[in-house]
């Protein structure tokens, strides 16, 4: 007797089905059951994460053209065996894309044919990455503003020290400095204590969003280049935060500056 | 001196430092607002959609309502069959197609092309030209309308003739094409910016398709009778039809809300907190930090005899100023920003150009206005405990040694 022809399960079918590796299974072309074959379950998979689909349910069988056309393909429909719903098609030159494209059209009329890679105009993934950017814009305009109310809390603090230090003949230019260095460290502490919850965040979210929905979609990847990014943001605006909260108290005059 | 006034003093004092939580409370506002708005933006604007076209009941012989449909078969019995359901008032059969359009001398253009039952365009709004006419009163064999973008591609305005050729779906074919003449140039409601799209009868489409009957439809739209209501048609009709899903509006705003709107709501969940966390930690440490530089001040409010809940309240006041200034600036920053954000998300490809994603709705006023007095309250909470327990002697005797 020859045994079942072999199909990979997707994870979630796997589980839903309640089967594992070597059982038998048996498919169905409508839910009456009238066209069945039976397989053999030779492996269960994760099914490729998809960013335009994480929110479906990945009930998905993989298993060899021939058996899959034995199965659906109408017994009464000679041609139904040659029929397959897509082909795809890997060029030696990805850029020849247009010209493979324009020539089949010609010699196949009918045939629809879709170039698979995404122009940033088409690609729903490159204006989700704007809408990022907007949001980080914004976020850091705000972060700024409360930045700056506290290096101007911290200046007025420092009114009577700096208008000492001023006294004992320690130059604008040095205190500017100072006051351009501890801006400068609170921007590199902060952005790197951002860098530092972000990454532990990263595990936490993809953990929840990965088993809300199912898959092994990454949601948040931390990369290198994001850290630096992000750092490289915070220090000019560190460095501004601290001189121009300080610089009113620098610019004026030395007796002014006490208080009492 | 009420404890508001004395908190506006407080604040009016140190301006500088009050005009910059101001600031950057009204900016994190603006981004908790328009988190707010488009928590449900997306939802609200396709149920608008959806109602726009009159009808509030879909049927279709697949599972759920998606993208690709299909064909219903029989289905101008079944349209018949529904026309005498007493909870239905009105049936449409739409079938959607590929295609390709051109003009005498032109290059083909891709388009998708709706033939549709219906043709005083619930589906479209006309720009120029006419709708379609009704199958009673139609002179020409093929009749079309195109959609903005097809126009400006095709040159073409209403009276021109163009060669519409289908492609149906699943098989390798080469129909001949049929000519149409352009009744109008309209906006699609379903239709993506730039999307080169058609409509036409269904009797034109069952012609471009070759065949000699009816052209089967994939989606039946009905509009049910007030008194009976979407709930009852859709019960009416699975009865009738076991075969096919019928889904009322609310059931694919449903759908929609579980499947295409995930990210939207979550991202916006995931900023709203972040936003009142970062706006709690933005009040909170500065009124800290200015109690703690009032410490003196405050002592000698009580030793003069002012109480402990006299200076919570001050301090309660003050929040409420940076918070309640931030959070009112924040409400018009919030509606420009959602403009912005709203043009930009809308650059995502075929995406109808109806829908949008920031939508302005009372609730989210509401809403952002609670989650601010609660920001406000919390904020002040540790410096209101701070100042409230300061021991009056040691305080004033460290402020004078100092």
């Amino acid at each position: 007797m020859t045994p079942p022809p072999a199909v990979l399960l997707s994870r979630q079918l796997a589980a839903r089905a309640g089967v594992s590796v070597g059982d038998t299974v048996t498919f169905a072309v409508d839910p009456a059951g009238t066209r069945t074959s039976k397989f053999r379950v030779a492996g269960i998979y994760e099914p490729t994460p998809d960013p335009m689909r994480f929110t479906a349910k990945r009930l998905e069988a993989h298993m060899h053209l021939p058996d899959l056309l034995t199965l659906v393909a109408d017994p009464a429909d000679p041609a139904a065996r040659e029929a397959v719903d897509a082909i795809n098609v890997k060029l030696a030159d990805p850029t020849d894309a247009d010209a493979f494209a324009a020539e089949l059209r010609s010699r196949a009329p009918g045939v629809t044919v879709t170039p698979t890679a995404r122009t940033r105009d088409n690609d729903p993934f490159a204006v989700l990455d704007r809408f990022h950017v907007a949001i980080s814009v914004v976020t850091v305009v705000g972060a700024t503003a409360f930045l700056l109310a506290l290096m101007v809390i911290r200046a007025e603090e420092r009114r009577d020290t700096v208008a000492i230090l001023r006294l004992i003949g320690i130059s604008r230019r040095s205190l500017l400095t100072a006051v351009a260095i501890e801006g400068l460290l609170i921007a590199v502490i902060g952005a790197i204590c951002g860098v530092f919850i972000a990454v532990a965040a990263e595990g936490l979210i993809n953990r929840i969003f990965q088993g809300r929905y199912d898959t092994a979609l990454v949601f948040v990847r931390v990369t290198p280049a994001i850290a630096l990014r992000s750092i490289a943001v915070a220090l000019p605006l560190g460095l501004a935060a601290g001189i121009g909260a300080s610089w009113p108290l620098l610019r004026g005059e030395i007796l002014t500056s006490f208080r009492r | 001196m009420t404890s508001l006034w004395l908190a506006w003093r407080t604040t009016t004092r140190y301006r500088v430092r009050a005009a910059l939580a101001v600031i950057g409370v009204a900016v994190i506002g603006a981004l908790l607002f328009d988190m707010l708005l488009l928590s449900r933006g997306l939802l609200d604007s396709f149920a608008d959609l959806l109602r726009s076209g009159g009808f509030d009941v879909r049927v279709v012989a697949n599972d759920g309502v998606p993208f690709a449909r299909l064909p219903i078969p029989e289905s101008r019995r079944l349209a018949d069959d529904l026309r005498a359901l007493p909870e239905v008032r009105e049936v449409v059969l739409i079938r959607v197609a590929r295609g390709a359009v051109r003009v005498d001398g032109g290059t083909p253009v891709d388009i998708t092309l709706v033939g549709t039952s219906e043709t005083s365009g619930s589906g479209w709004t006309v720009v120029a030209g006419d709708h379609l006419p009704s199958a009673a009163s139609a002179t020409d064999r093929c009749p079309i309308v195109i959609s903005r973008p097809l126009a400006a591609a095709l040159d073409a305005s209403p009276g021109a003739l163009v060669h519409v050729t289908v492609q149906p779906e699943g098989i390798r074919s080469a129909l001949p094409p049929v000519t149409c003449r352009v009744r109008g140039v309209v906006n699609f409601a379903f239709a993506s910016a730039n999307e080169h799209a058609a409509a036409t009868t269904m009797a034109a489409l069952r012609e471009a398709f070759g065949l000699t009957r009816a052209t089967d439809a994939d989606l039946v739209l009905v509009a049910s009778r007030p008194e009976a209501g979407s709930r009852a048609a859709v019960r009416a009709i699975e009865r009738a039809r076991p075969d096919l899903h019928a889904y009322s509006n609310e059931d694919v705003v449903a759908q929609f809300n579980q499947n295409g709107f995930a990210y939207f709501r979550q991202i916006s969940f995931v900023l709203s907190s972040l936003t009142m966390s970062f706006a709690f930690l933005l009040v909170a440490t500065l009124l800290t930090v200015s109690v703690n530089q009032r410490l003196g001040e405050i002592a000698a409010l009580r030793a003069l005899g002012i109480g402990r809940t006299r200076i919570a309240t001050l301090l309660l006041w003050e929040s409420a100023l940076l918070v309640g200034g931030g959070a009112l600036l924040a409400l018009p920053l919030g509606g420009l920003l959602a403009l912005g954000l709203d043009r930009l998300l809308r650059q995502m490809p075929g995406l109808p150009e109806r829908l949008h994603f920031f939508v302005f709705q009372w609730r989210a006023v509401a809403l952002h206005a609670a989650l601010f007095a609660v920001t406000a309250a919390a904020a002040a909470a540790y410096p209101v405990w701070l100042a409230t327990r300061l021991p009056i002697a040691a305080t004033l005797r460290r402020e004078v040694v100092d």
